[in-house]
């Protein structure tokens, strides 16, 4: 028997053993793969073509690892090499993406500012939600993307780096800059719920 | 009194010469983020304990976080993908 080292497997094991470690992966990479190319089906084609290939590098893959990161850098490569030159567009943005969502529910309660009591009801939590996903597809990919994996996902910097393949230098100041503009994107609206009291 | 050349050399070198608030300002991020040491936490948290500026942009800079973290909705992934995953994975030698 020899569960350590992957190499002597069975395809049934191996692929019991891929489905256990990296298919709970599948709903952050798919919403990942969806910010990016902002389309289900290229969305869809993605996140398969990502499990392809890490299926190929399985071997490789060391038991325990952040199979999380892993699979997202898989997938900003992926996305970089292929579909950012199949799409000509800079970024379809489509307002009516309503079809199909739940809130996420890890909600922090720390906002402060955010928790006055016309802000619960559920449409004005749609409203807040759709406003900030507009916001967000207009900014360029690079910009949402470290939000995304920082805000949305949760990753450390030290993550970030190594899924995007820049140092921690410049995922700090990109995190900084893609902030900057996402305020600014949201500066209008939220001037409108109240919240801008410069 | 400062002369435009003294202004323009502490933006180019950062060492030293910034102002609690410019240092107050630049651990922002790392604060909302928690990739703060524990040095760089308090200095911060006694800091804005008394600046009213720096206290708010904290406020703002968590809010903006929180907006992202709790209200942008998550896609459903489609019941079909994980099914032609495996079958793609189960056909590949
Ligand atoms: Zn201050």
């Amino acid at each position: 028997m020899s569960e350590q080292t992957g190499k002597q497997m069975s395809k049934e094991e191996k692929d019991a053993r891929f489905e256990a470690e990296l298919l709970p992966v599948l709903d952050p990479l798919y919403n990942f793969a969806y910010r990016l190319t902002l389309d289900e089906d290229d969305a869809n084609d993605l996140v398969q073509e990502t499990y392809l290939k890490a299926y190929r590098f399985f071997d490789y893959f060391e038991q325990g690892t952040n199979a999380k990161a892993w699979l997202f850098r898989i997938l900003k490569n992926s996305f970089i090499n292929e579909f950012r030159k199949k799409s000509k567009q800079p970024a379809k943005v489509d307002y009516s993406e309503v079809e199909g969502y739940y809130n996420s529910d890890d909600v922090e309660g720390e906002g402060g500012v955010a928790t006055t009591t016309d802000l619960r009801t559920e449409s004005v939590q749609d409203l807040i939600g759709d406003e900030v996903a507009s916001a967000l597809n207009a900014l360029p990919v690079d910009f949402r993307t470290v939000i995304i994996l920082c805000d949305l996902e949760g990753f450390t910097y030290e993550e970030m780096a190594k899924i995007l393949d820049i140092p921690i230098g410049t995922v700090r100041s990109r995190l900084h800059r893609a902030r900057n503009s996402l305020k600014e994107k949201l500066e209008n609206y939220a001037k409108s719920m109240g919240y801008n009291n410069s | 009194m400062e002369s435009k050349f003294t202004e323009a050399y502490q933006k180019t070198s950062e060492e030293g010469h910034e102002s609690d608030c410019d240092k107050t300002a630049h651990l922002l991020d790392l604060i909302i983020d928690g990739e703060a040491s524990a040095e760089e936490q308090s200095f911060f948290t006694t800091h804005i304990e008394d600046c009213a500026p720096c206290f708010e942009s904290h406020q703002k800079q968590k809010l903006l976080k929180n907006l992202v973290s709790g209200h942008l909705k998550r896609v459903i992934v489609p019941e079909s993908l994980a099914l032609s995953i495996k079958a793609r994975i189960q056909e590949t030698a």
